[in-house]
C-alpha cells in the first residue's frame, strides 16, 4: 500500500512537472514593457521610433529592415532601376490586409500620395516620397516611379513609408486610425485594443503573409520610468523589456530566469566643435574673452582634443562596458562603416604636441555643453571629457548640463562651442547621416539639416556629392568609405561611441537584438 | 453668498488668464518642440514643413493671439505630439486620476483620523510613541522611494500585487473605474497606497494635535458635567471642532493628488493625467501643458470654494460673505 501511494505521488508529481515544463510552449501570449508609447495609430503621422515600434506590427511597408538596418523585400517583391529616373516596383502577389481586402497597387499609390502631407504631423515622412514625379501602375502588381533627379537610393526612401489601405483611410482624419476603425494593415499582428498611457493589445493576424507569428496575444504595456519598468519584468508582470538601464545590466545578469540581448545601436554620440567661426562663445583666451582667430578651426586643435579623449575608459566605467568607442559614424554592418577607422587612441603627449603647432602651448579656455536626460551618461561623459581636456592643459571653465528640451533648441542656434548629441542612423548605408550631419548647410539641396556647427568642407561634399548619385551599390559604399574618411581626417565631429542597446526577458522568450533599437513582438520568440 | 460667488468667479478668471500668459510665454522660452518631436534623420523641407503645421512659425504675441480667440470660442488647442485636442487628452486620463486620488484621500482618512485619535487620547504612551516615529518616516522618506520599496516588497518578493498598469476596467454610470474587479483594484492598491503614505502622516499628526489643544478646554469638561459618553464628547463634539483645520488641509492637498500625482503614476505607469503633464513637459507639448494648467487651476478653484461651503456647515459662526 505504502508503495502504490508513492507511486501515485510521483506520478502525480511527475504530470505536475511536464505541465509546467510545457506551459511555456502552451501559454503564447506575451506581455512586454515598453519605454515609450506610439502618439497615434496612424503609421505615417510620426516618423520617430515611438510610433513605429507598434505602426511595423500592424502595418508593412515595401522593404523591412533587417537587425543590422539593410534591406529585405517585405510588400515589394523585387524592384528594378530601369532608367536613372524610373523605378518598377513589383508588389508580393497575395498579400491580403487584415479584413481579407486584397492589397493592390492603388493602396501603394494612395499611401505615397497620403504620406507628404498629413495633417498637423510633426515628424512627417515627406522626405520618404520627395523623389516621386509620378506613378502609375503598369499591371497589377507592378508600379511604375517616375522621380525628379536621379535617386539611386529610391527603394530606401519610399520602402520605409507604411502602407495604408486606400477606402478605409481616404478622407479619414487621425481620430479614424486612434478608433482602430483605419488601423487595419497587412501586419503580423491586428490591434484589439489600446488605452493611451496604459496599454496595447494586439492579436495574431492569421491571413499575414509572412513568417506565422510567434504569439496568438500580444500586451504592450507602456512603463517609461526605467526602475519600474525592471521590477515589473522581476516580479513577472511582463515578460519582456527594452531601454533597459546600463546600469541594472549586471544585477540582471545574475538574476535567475532572466536574460539578456543586446548590441551596439546604430546611434551615434559624439562631440560637436563649433569650428566654423572665428569667434566662439565658449573658447576663451586668459582675459575671459573669445579667442580670435576660433582655434577650433585649426584642424591641428580639433584632432588633439579628439586625441585627449580615452573612449575606451569612458565605456568601461560611466556605462558599465555599455557601449563601443566609435571611430567614425557607423558601426560594422552598415553601408560606408570602414573598418579601418579605429577609434581614434588617447595620446596626451602627442595632443601637446598638436596644440603647441597650432599656436597654444598653453592651452586655452573652453566651456562644455550636454543634455543631462537624453541617453545614459551623456551628462557623466561630459564631465569625464572634461577632465581628459584638463589632463591636456586645457583651462576647462565649466561643463554645463542642461535637459534636452532647453537644450535642443540651444544646441540648433550656435548657443556652444563643444557640446555633446547623438546622432540616430535608421538608414541601410551611412549616406543620409552623413549628408545630415556634416555636409554644408544648404535648404534648396537639402543638405546639412543637423550640422548644428555649420562645418563645410568642399572635398567632403563632393564626395559625398559622388557618393548619392552613384547607382552602383558597391561604388556607393565605397564612396560614402572615402568620403567617411575625409571628414574622419579632418575632424569634422568627434565620434565617441555606439551605446549599446539591451532588452532583457524571461528565459523562456528570446529576442533579435537589432541595431535601429525596435522593440515589438514580430522580433520575439519562444525559446525551444 | 451671491456677491461671494460672483466675486470669486470674476477673481478666478483673472487667475486664469495670467495663467496662460505665463505657461505659454514660459514653455516658448524654454524652447522649440520642433527638435524634440522631428524625425532623427529629417531634412530640411520636413523640418519647415512640421514647423509650418504646427503655426511655430508665427511669432509669439500671433501664437498666443490665436490661442485666445480659439480658448474663448471653448476651443483649447491640439496636442503637437498627438494631433488630438488638448481638452480631451486630459479629460480621458482624468477618471483614472480621480479614482486614485479619490481611493488615497480615502485611505488618508480612514487611516489618519482614528491613528490620531488613538494617539491623541493616549499621549505619551507607547503607542503614541510608536504613531509619531511611524508618520515621521511618512513624512520624510522620498514618495519615489517608497514607490519602489512597494513594488520591491509586494511585487517582486511577495508576489502579492502587480506593479504596474491599471487591471481591468468596466464602465460605470459613464465613468471608467477599476473599483469592480478584483484585478482592478489589486492594481489600484499600491499606487493608492504610495500616494496616500504621505497624507496619513499629515492627517495622523494633525488630527492628534487638534485633539490635544481641544480636550482641556471648557466645553469638553461641560459635556463631562452633563454625562456624556466619553464616546459621543470624542467623536461628535471633539471631532467637529478639529475638522477645520484638517478640510483646509486635505482640501489642498487634494488637489495637489489630483493634478500632480506625477511620481505615483510615472512609478506605477498609472494612465493618469499627472504621467500626461511630465510628458508634455519635456517635449514641450504647449498646447497640452497650458490646457492642463488652466484645468488644474479651475480644480483648485472649484476645491476651494467647496473647502470654504465646507467651514460654513462645520462652523456656524463663519459666513461666506465676509469669508472673500
Amino acid at each position: 500500500m505504502n508503495s502504490t501511494s508513492r507511486l501515485k505521488r510521483l506520478g502525480l508529481v511527475a504530470s505536475t512537472a511536464i505541465f509546467i515544463a510545457m506551459s511555456p510552449a502552451l501559454a503564447a501570449d506575451i506581455t512586454l514593457g515598453s519605454s515609450t508609447e506610439p502618439s497615434s495609430l496612424d503609421p505615417q503621422f510620426s516618423r520617430t521610433g515611438n510610433n513605429q515600434n507598434v505602426a511595423a506590427q500592424i502595418f508593412d511597408r515595401l522593404i523591412e529592415p533587417d537587425p543590422n538596418l539593410q534591406v529585405t523585400p517585405a510588400l515589394a517583391e523585387s524592384w528594378t532601376n530601369v532608367d536613372p529616373t524610373t523605378w518598377r516596383v513589383k508588389l508580393r502577389p497575395g498579400v491580403v490586409f487584415q479584413d481579407g481586402s486584397p492589397l493592390t497597387t492603388e493602396d501603394v499609390i494612395y499611401s505615397l500620395e497620403r504620406a507628404k502631407d498629413i495633417p498637423n504631423s510633426p515628424a512627417p515622412f515627406s522626405g520618404n516620397v520627395g523623389a516621386i514625379a509620378s506613378m502609375k501602375a503598369v499591371d497589377p502588381l507592378t508600379i511604375e516611379f517616375k522621380t525628379k533627379s536621379p535617386t539611386p537610393e529610391f527603394i530606401e526612401q519610399i520602402g520605409l513609408v507604411y502602407i495604408v489601405q486606400k477606402k478605409l483611410a481616404e478622407g479619414k482624419s487621425i481620430e479614424a486610425f486612434n478608433d482602430r476603425s483605419a488601423a487595419i494593415g497587412t501586419g503580423a499582428y491586428k490591434v484589439k485594443e489600446w488605452v493611451p498611457g496604459d496599454h496595447i493589445t494586439l492579436v495574431r493576424n492569421d491571413k499575414f503573409w509572412g513568417k506565422k507569428p510567434a504569439f496568438d496575444t500580444v500586451t504592450i504595456k507602456f512603463i517609461a520610468n526605467d526602475a519600474a519598468r525592471v521590477a515589473a519584468l522581476r516580479s513577472g508582470s511582463v515578460d519582456l523589456i527594452d531601454a533597459v538601464p546600463p546600469g541594472d545590466v549586471k544585477t540582471l545578469e545574475k538574476t535567475k530566469g532572466i536574460k539578456l540581448s543586446s548590441i551596439a545601436s546604430a546611434r551615434n554620440i559624439y562631440l560637436a566643435l563649433d569650428s566654423s567661426r572665428d569667434e566662439s562663445p565658449f573658447v576663451v583666451g586668459a582675459d575671459g574673452k573669445p579667442l580670435n582667430p576660433n582655434p577650433l578651426k585649426d584642424q591641428r586643435v580639433r584632432q588633439a582634443l579628439s586625441k585627449l579623449i580615452n573612449r575606451q575608459l569612458i565605456v568601461d566605467r560611466l556605462l558599465d562596458g555599455a557601449g563601443e568607442p566609435a571611430g567614425q559614424l557607423v558601426p560594422v554592418g552598415i553601408g560606408g562603416s570602414d573598418p579601418s577607422l579605429k577609434p581614434t587612441a588617447p595620446d596626451v603627449a602627442g595632443a601637446k604636441k598638436l596644440l603647441a603647432d597650432a599656436g597654444f602651448p598653453q592651452g586655452f579656455g573652453i566651456t562644455l555643453h550636454t543634455s543631462n536626460d537624453r541617453f545614459a551618461g551623456d551628462a557623466e561623459t561630459a564631465q569625464a571629457i572634461g577632465q581628459m581636456f584638463a589632463q591636456g592643459g586645457l583651462k576647462v571653465n565649466g561643463v554645463v548640463a542642461q535637459p534636452y528640451n532647453v537644450y535642443a533648441t540651444a544646441a540648433g542656434k550656435q548657443t556652444f562651442s563643444a557640446f555633446i548629441f547623438s546622432l540616430g542612423n535608421t538608414t541601410p548605408t551611412s549616406a543620409t547621416g552623413l549628408r545630415n550631419l556634416l555636409m554644408t548647410q544648404n535648404k534648396e539641396a537639402g543638405t546639412g539639416s543637423f550640422n548644428r556647427t555649420k562645418y563645410s568642407n568642399p572635398a567632403f561634399d563632393a564626395k559625398m556629392k559622388e557618393a548619392m548619385a552613384e547607382f552602383d551599390v558597391e561604388k556607393r559604399v565605397a564612396l560614402l568609405k572615402e568620403a567617411t574618411k575625409i571628414a574622419i581626417d579632418d575632424v569634422g565631429f568627434v565620434p565617441l561611441f555606439w551605446p549599446k542597446v539591451y532588452w532583457a526577458s524571461k528565459d523562456n522568450i528570446t529576442y533579435t537584438a537589432n541595431r535601429g533599437e525596435d522593440f515589438m513582438a514580430t522580433l520575439a520568440g519562444q525559446a525551444q | 453668498m451671491t456677491v461671494f460667488i460672483i466675486r470669486r468667479l470674476s477673481q478666478s478668471l483673472l487667475v486664469l488668464f495670467i495663467t496662460s500668459i505665463i505657461v505659454f510665454a514660459g514653455i516658448y522660452a524654454i524652447g522649440n518642440p520642433i527638435d524634440i518631436l522631428i524625425a532623427p534623420d529629417a531634412t530640411f523641407a520636413e523640418r519647415e514643413q512640421a514647423i509650418k503645421a504646427l503655426g511655430l512659425d508665427q511669432s509669439l504675441i500671433e501664437q498666443y493671439g490665436t490661442f485666445l480667440w480659439n480658448a474663448l470660442h471653448g476651443d483649447l488647442g491640439r496636442s503637437f505630439v498627438f494631433n488630438q485636442p488638448s481638452i480631451d487628452l486630459i479629460l480621458n486620463r482624468m477618471p483614472a486620476t480621480l479614482e486614485l486620488a479619490f481611493v488615497a484621500l480615502f485611505l488618508s482618512l480612514a487611516i489618519g483620523i482614528p491613528l490620531g485619535l488613538w494617539s491623541g487620547l493616549r499621549p505619551n504612551s507607547v503607542l503614541d510613541e510608536t504613531v509619531m516615529t511611524g508618520s515621521i518616516l511618512g513624512f520624510s522618506l522620498p514618495n519615489f522611494w517608497q514607490g519602489m520599496m512597494l513594488i520591491m516588497i509586494f511585487s517582486v518578493w511577495l508576489g502579492w500585487l502587480p506593479s504596474t498598469g491599471r487591471g481591468e476596467v468596466d464602465t460605470v454610470l459613464g465613468m471608467r473605474t477599476s473599483l469592480t474587479s478584483w484585478s482592478g483594484i489589486s492594481h489600484l492598491i499600491l499606487p493608492a497606497f504610495n500616494l496616500a503614505l504621505f497624507k496619513i502622516s499629515l492627517v495622523t499628526r494633525l488630527t492628534r494635535s487638534g485633539v490635544r489643544e481641544n480636550m482641556p478646554l471648557d466645553f469638553v469638561k461641560f459635556a463631562r458635567a452633563k454625562g456624556l459618553s466619553e464616546r459621543r464628547i470624542v467623536s461628535v463634539h471633539v471631532l467637529k471642532n478639529i475638522m477645520i483645520p484638517i478640510v483646509t488641509v486635505v482640501g489642498v492637498e487634494f488637489g495637489g493628488i489630483i493634478a500632480f500625482a506625477i511620481v505615483t503614476e510615472t512609478i506605477f505607469a498609472w494612465p493618469g493625467m499627472g504621467k500626461l503633464l511630465i510628458d508634455s513637459i519635456m517635449r514641450l507639448d504647449r498646447p497640452v501643458v497650458v490646457a492642463y494648467l488652466l484645468v488644474v487651476v479651475t480644480l483648485f478653484i472649484v476645491i476651494n470654494f467647496v473647502v470654504d461651503i465646507l467651514y460654513s456647515l462645520l462652523d456656524p459662526r463663519i459666513r461666506l460673505g465676509s469669508a472673500a
